[in-house]
């Protein structure tokens, strides 16, 4: 007890030393957040912000937090500040930090100091060993400290050195040549030492003790979570700024500058018009666009998703509701299990081999449609059969004990129960199967550049026939291309780029931009018909 | 499964044995004398030397009552003595347990339940059952009551009947009002048939399960318990609705609330550890002078 009295209710931290702690932490997520934006080049680390150059900044703010974070564990330590330390920062903490140190003291052993591989094993050894000594057998607030604030305060003097600098390579020597930039080593050592020191400051802004390893634990999580939703937001970010300009290549605005579109017989001209997604490719095109290949994925994953909703719903309603269960639903659990993770390129070979010849012999579009609805049906079965047995028996006993059928309770009462869940596997499996390119390469795909002529047009292909079955669809054994196809032939062959596209890296971004609007709007769709089905449940 | 035999051959050893009672007779004269009990009224449901085994597990035995018509009849006994059991194989809600068998006569109205050529469709619309825990569907509080009957086709509300003019909207309308009074419910929601009856409160929704199993017209209703999740004064507008319709309708409720089956029973069957029905009779008979010594233990309260 260092300085508090046993048995207070009240933790009686100063607003001061809190502050620091805090500060601290603030601080450690501020590095976070910079590391993560100079991973993902957001920041150039070579280049200075307000005159001070970014890696000197980094590494005075990690010499800032560490030295908060040595200066916090000594004081408590000595009584300065009221704490409540545990009598070891534990195993966990000691395990994890000496791993750190041990990779430390080696890599300073064999690439500074030039030692032979036995001669830094031994220093890692001692300095890893050192460490978890350090860790594991002083008090918490001494143990949880020192060694995270060391490798903050190290990293940092390191960087404003400038021993790694910008311009600093780290070569492996290995075969491959490969090499490690300081673009992405500093950033990675930063993340690191601010994942660490934020951790320690947490807990020393909780005053250690079972308080403090609720909040470091605390700040890890929210850090991580953080993190995980910044990269997806980097991610998708990157991928419109890079998109836009391709997807806006000669786009007009104005009264009938874009194409026709008719319905109901009327005919209105668009008000604007995007090349990039009105049109197909052609040589005396201005612009070439990727019509084809919007038309082509959304029809593929409709086609999908009508052919494995019903049949895997179905399966799910036998095996739940029918069969007895034992072999035969262990059997078949087994094999859905092992569809669902066999590779999509083995779909295609199956869809190449065994439905192509069965469709008039050509790619086409139907045979890519089945492709993907037999990839699409295991998952649909599992999370159906999830969501009917997690419908509960009291609806079946209640609707039995008014003497209704159990076809008709499973139609009424069991289905719009299990909806959510239902749609909840579609939702996943759509974002699947919207992004595969293997199984349509071999089923479907025809040239890289697909006309706009050659549009798919499914509901203005049906025809009635004289003959059976008296309505036909030539466009179904259409070859067409979908988005992630283009985008792999795009970016591999070139195929016709350079002739006939002025920018062809732009060209590429706008297709994965679009690529990623047509999968998020698949995806959106399907949140917005389990939030349906669910409101129905509830309300 | 062998501790679970050697279990019920150790009560059946026990019950062997002649028990005395509080008259001095044996316990095969206590149930000899019960059998000959005569009640006012016409008999609706009879049980003769009923069996239901789950696998090995002797759940019932050799249960002989006839229960009368119009009145309440109230089953009680310790935990695990087959009362929900019995519930269940008066509407043979016991098919639905794999394990389940059953063996004996059950009569409705001199009808033998208990063979092939019976229309489960038509027994369950006769004999409905309100479980222990409310279990409303996850629909409004119209569609709740209007299920069984649109199920069973008396209702025609679809598509296409309403495109064809057959929509039997208004007979929905005074079947869901009628169910609802009838169960006590129609003042307190009748503004908000459309909401989803799961947000209703746990009495109002063991009291809509009621209006929902009158909603077919039965002739028995059994319930299970249905008081066991409600506060006080849920259980007594429960209580009150039992007594009401136990005037049109033959009303079977197991309770472990021995006031309450003093208070809304017309009848009393007493069940014991192993599936055996000890003593059945008056209410009033049951409780203040019960012939079984065994039956006086668990009402006072000696085990149980
Ligand atoms: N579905 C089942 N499968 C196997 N055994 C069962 C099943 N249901 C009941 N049993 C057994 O049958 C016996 C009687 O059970 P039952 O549910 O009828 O008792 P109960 O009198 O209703 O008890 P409680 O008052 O606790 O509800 C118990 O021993 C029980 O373990
Ligand atoms: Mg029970």
């Amino acid at each position: 007890m260092a300085g508090a009295t046993e048995g207070d209710l009240v933790t009686g931290g100063t607003s001061q030393t809190n502050a620091v702690a805090a500060g601290a932490v603030g601080l450690a997520v501020l590095l976070f957040a910079l590391a993560l934006a100079a991973l993902f080049e957001a920041i150039t680390i070579s280049e200075p912000v307000a005159g001070v150059p970014v890696v000197t900044l980094l590494g005075l703010i990690l010499m800032a937090l560490g030295g908060a974070v040595i200066t916090f564990g000594v004081g408590s330590y000595l009584g300065y500040v009221e704490t409540e330390p545990s009598p070891s920062a534990g195993l966990v903490a000691a395990t994890a930090f000496s791993t750190i140190w041990f990779v430390i003291g080696g890599l300073v052993a064999s690439q500074t100091a030039g030692l032979g591989s036995l001669g830094s094993f031994l220093v890692a050894s001692v300095v890893g060993g050192g460490t978890f000594a350090l860790t594991a057998l002083p008090r918490e607030d001494i143990g949880s400290t020192l060694p995270a604030g060391a490798l903050t305060l190290l990293t940092g003097i390191v960087f404003v050195t400038g021993t790694i600098g910008p311009s600093w390579v780290w070569a492996l020597g290995f075969e491959q040549q490969a090499s490690f930039t300081a673009e992405f080593v500093i950033p990675v050592l930063t993340l690191l030492c601010a994942l660490i020191s934020g951790w320690a400051a947490a807990k020393a802004y909780g005053g250690f003790g079972a308080r403090g390893r609720h909040i470091g634990a605390y700040v890890l999580v929210y850090v991580n979570a953080g993190a995980i939703i910044g990269v997806l937001f980097v991610l998708i970010a990157f991928t419109t700024l890079r998109g836009v300009p391709g997807l806006l290549t000669g786009f007009e605005f104005g009264p009938g500058v874009g194409p026709e579109v008719g319905l109901f017989g009327v005919s209105v001209a668009l008000p604007f018009s995007l090349p990039f997604v009105m049109n197909g490719a052609a040589l005396l095109n201005d612009f070439q666009g990727v019509l084809p290949a919007i038309v082509g994925t959304v029809w593929l994953v409709i086609g999908a998703v009508v052919f494995a909703v019903p049949l895997g719903v179905g399966a799910a309603i036998f095996l739940t509701e029918y069969a007895e269960r034992g072999r035969l639903t262990q059997a078949v659990e087994v094999a859905t299990n092992g569809l669902w993770s066999t590779p999509s390129i083995v779909f295609g070979l199956f869809g190449f081999a065994f439905l192509v010849p069965r469709f008039g012999g050509n790619k086409s579009l139907i045979s890519g449609m089945l492709t993907l609805g037999f990839m699409l049906l295991p998952l649909v079965l599992i999370t159906s059969r999830e969501a009917i047995l997690a419908v509960p028996d009291e609806y079946r006993d209640a609707s039995a004990a008014l003497g209704v059928s159990k076809w008709q309770t499973i139609r009424s009462v069991v289905i719009p129960a299990a909806l959510p869940g239902v749609v909840t596997g579609v939702i996943l499996g759509v974002g699947r199967i919207a992004g595969e390119t293997a199984p349509i390469l071999l089923t479907m795909t025809g040239g890289t550049f697909v006309p706009g002529g050659q549009t798919v047009d499914v509901i203005g292909g049906f025809q009635f026939t004289g003959a059976p079955p008296f309505v036909a669809n030539p466009e179904l054994l259409q070859a067409t291309t979908a988005l992630p196809f283009q985008l792999y032939a795009l970016i591999t062959a070139g195929v016709g780029l350079g002739d006939t596209v002025a920018n062809p890296a732009d060209f590429q971004w706008a297709t994965a931009l679009i690529l990623l609007v047509v999968v998020l709007s698949f995806y959106a769709i399907g949140i917005g018909a389990r939030y349906y089905f669910r409101r129905r449940l509830q309300s | 499964m062998s501790e679970t035999t050697e279990t019920a051959e150790r009560t059946e050893t026990a019950t062997d044995q002649p028990l005395e009672t509080t008259s001095g007779e044996t316990e095969e004269q206590v149930r000899e004398e019960w059998r000959e009990y005569v009640f006012d009224g016409r008999t609706k449901l009879a049980a003769e030397d009923l069996d239901v085994y789950y696998g090995d597990d002797y759940a019932l035995k050799k249960v002989s009552i006839e229960i009368p018509e119009e009145s309440v009849t109230a089953l009680i006994g310790p935990s695990g003595c087959g009362k929900s059991t019995f519930l269940r194989c008066l509407n043979r809600m016991n098919d639905r347990i794999r394990s389940a068998e059953v063996d004996g006569s059950v009569r409705i109205d001199g009808q033998e339940i208990y063979q092939e050529s019976v229309n489960l469709v038509e027994l369950r619309k006769r004999v409905g059952m309100v479980f222990q825990s409310p279990n409303p569907f996850p629909k409004s509080i119209r569609e709740n009551i209007a299920y069984g009957p649109e199920k069973h086709g008396d209702l025609q509300t679809g598509l296409l009947a309403r495109l064809l003019d057959r929509s039997d909207e208004d007979e929905r309308e005074q079947l869901v009002e009628r169910c609802l009074r009838d169960a006590a419910l129609w003042d307190e929601v009748q503004d908000r048939l459309d909401d989803n009856a799961l947000g209703l409160s746990g009495g109002q929704q063991q009291r809509l399960c009621i209006a929902r199993c009158l909603s077919v017209d039965p002739e028995v209703i059994l319930m299970d318990e249905p008081a066991s999740a409600l506060d006080p004064i849920a259980t007594s507008k429960i209580e009150d609705l039992i007594e009401e319709l136990a005037e049109d309708y033959t009303v079977v409720i197991v309770t472990h609330n021995m006031q309450q089956a003093a208070r809304i029973s017309d009848q009393t069957a007493v069940f014991l550890t192993g599936g055996e029905l000890v003593e059945y009779g008056d209410t009033d008979q049951v409780f203040e002078d019960p012939r079984s010594e065994r039956v006086e233990d668990y009402i006072t309260g000696k085990f149980g």
